[in-house]
């Protein structure tokens, strides 16, 4: 299998925020905690562009680069996970991610960092799958269940894809080849004609 | 002798010259070792008790997922 990754298509998002309530809920993450967000380019202008960001699991993760106590690892299908056991809440991977995935809890009344916590593909941790203990610390493991991510499958217009690497890239290369670009994708004549057209052109 | 000087300063030039070319050579910054996982260790997402450890039976089922993201699969638009 190839690895897991995350597509976002910015020109299907609509800044629903779904996926991010969906990994809230999902984890019972807590407040002040967002392993997913959404970020937005010339809000309330033409060409507005949203897309939603989390830990993007790197091939070469630059937070397992920099952690001073070597609390990431790697899973076979290329997720990267922690140990917040071993976490000492330095703050070095928040420094070294380029998308701002690791988070820290605020800890105790003087707002001391707690141990760090970012998206986990929905993959659990160094835990027993399915405990207690897992749950706590990393949420649920969807991904030894079978399932993707609760974002991407919350997804309601699909603009983030999620699971194996070939087949995420595959349905988008379709989508981008199917939807054309530019002006074409814009306007009523897509939202209308074109797909009068199309749902037609399958009946007949 | 004017001739002597010359060729002392030829080569003391090519050895300024050799000098600051090593300087501006570059370093190889690349960390030697290797960053070693020092956590506890994880449990493979395929030895779930629905998949009983059959990693081909798991990554079957989560292409199959994956493949319902594709709404141009989903619905009989072609």
């Amino acid at each position: 299998m190839a690895r897991m990754k995350f597509i976002c298509d910015a020109e299907r998002c609509i800044e629903c925020n779904g996926c991010a309530t969906a990994c809230k809920n999902e984890h019972e993450v807590p407040w002040g905690v967002n392993r997913r967000r959404l970020v937005t380019v010339n809000d309330g202008k033409p060409g507005e562009r949203s897309i939603s960001v989390a830990c993007m699991h790197c091939s070469d993760a630059p937070c397992m680069a920099v952690c001073p106590v070597d609390c990431f690892y790697k899973t076979e299908e290329g997720v990267v996970l922690h140990d917040k056991d071993l976490c000492i809440g330095c703050g070095y991977c928040f420094y070294a991610c380029p998308f701002g995935a690791p988070q820290f809890p605020q800890a105790g009344a003087f707002g001391l960092r707690g141990k760090m916590d970012k998206c986990t593909f929905c993959a659990g941790g160094p835990e027993e799958n399915h405990s207690k203990a897992e749950f706590t610390k990393y949420g649920r493991n969807r991904i030894a269940e079978g399932k993707l991510p609760a974002c991407a499958e919350m997804c309601s217009t699909k603009a983030l894809l999620a699971g194996d690497g070939a087949v995420i890239e595959s349905i988008y290369k379709t989508r981008v080849q199917r939807r054309g670009k530019g002006d074409e994708i814009w306007g009523w004549a897509m939202a209308y004609k074109r797909g009068d057209a199309l749902v037609a052109g399958a009946k007949s | 002798m004017a001739r002597a000087v010359t060729t002392t300063v030829a080569v003391a030039a090519g050895f300024a010259l050799a000098a600051t070319l090593v300087g501006c050579g570059e370093i190889d910054q690349t960390a030697k070792v290797e960053k070693v996982y020092a956590g506890k260790k994880d449990t493979r997402a395929s030895d779930d008790v629905r998949f009983g450890g059959d990693r081909k039976k798991w990554e079957a089922a989560l292409v199959e997922r994956s493949k319902g993201q594709n709404e141009y699969l989903r619905t009989d638009v072609k």
